[in-house]
């Protein structure tokens, strides 16, 4: 059946982005809280994860541009964008932010900028693996329970 | 379920400027059947007590604009609202000093487990029943 085939592969993409560390149990927690009421719940958290989240990147991008030097307000915005990612299980994210908050602590501006790409190509990747993810799992649709085939 | 005596739900206040915090929390409270209000900023979370809204339980982030978890705890009780159960959240884990010392209840890291949250429901609930007794 194309639906189980469909489910497969959704269930291999969702393994391999835990066994690559873009996501840890946080998001399972996240996908925990799916009922019938809200079928599509995971979905609508990552969805607004990056929406919320591309504007924390631009606002830390601008931070940076603005304000040289002024480490505490990057930090500051930084930690905006470390507790989103942290509440959905963005782990790569949530690690590069916690590099680029160890560097401001640091002072270290040259730090801040490395830490910073990373985090903008870690939140590319992951949304892009997620769109795939979760239009894999559109595809496949509703789970179906198993029926008995034939017969009285 | 969690609902006070005579079937009324639990009013929940949630206090948090993160989009996404707040709506993984309010899912949470859903289960509960609480009656949940949000609001964005210590500020606003204020105002709400100020135009006289009541509720059973307030779940407060610390790290917030305009005015932040730590002073909107403070400035509650200030207004004489103390029976309401204020519980501190942060993914600072060492936030519990600073929340009790602001006159919170209790301090939870982010992000709260459901196990967690049903048991501080459940004690408000049964602090309320006991109330009306």
């Amino acid at each position: 059946m194309e639906y189980a085939n469909l489910r497969r592969q959704a269930a291999s993409l969702k393994r391999s982005l835990f066994d690559q560390g873009y996501l840890d149990e946080q998001f399972c927690q996240v996908e925990d809280l799916q009922d019938e009421a809200s079928p599509n719940f995971a979905e609508e958290v990552v969805s607004l994860f990056f929406k919320d989240s591309a504007r924390l990147v631009s606002n830390i991008e601008q931070a940076m541009e603005k304000y040289p030097g002024d480490f505490n307000r990057w930090d500051a915005h930084m930690q905006q964008l470390k507790g989103s990612c942290f509440s959905i299980g963005a782990s790569k994210m949530n690690n590069e932010c916690t590099l680029f908050r160890n560097s401001c602590g640091e002072e270290n501006a040259e730090g801040c900028r490395r830490s910073f790409q990373k985090v903008k190509r870690e939140h590319a990747i992951l949304r892009q693996k997620l769109e795939s993810y979760f239009q894999l799992l559109r595809q496949a649709g509703p789970a179906r329970t198993a029926t008995r085939s034939g017969g009285k | 379920m969690a609902s006070n005596a005579q079937g009324s739900p639990v009013k929940a206040l949630l206090v948090d400027d993160t989009a996404v915090d707040a709506l993984i929390l309010s899912t949470k409270l859903r289960k509960f059947h609480c009656e949940t209000t949000v609001a964005k900023t210590g500020k606003e979370a204020l105002d709400l007590f100020h135009e006289g809204k009541k509720f059973d339980i307030v779940l407060c982030d610390k790290d917030m604009p305009i005015m932040n978890g730590l002073e909107a705890v403070e400035k509650i009780r200030a207004m004489g609202e103390i029976d309401v159960k204020i519980v501190g959240l942060s993914a600072d884990y060492d936030a519990t000093e600073v929340f009790m010392s602001a006159g919170a209840d209790a301090f939870v890291p982010k992000p709260m487990k459901l196990d967690v949250l049903s048991a501080i429901i459940q004690e408000v609930i049964n602090k309320k029943n006991n109330t009306m007794v």
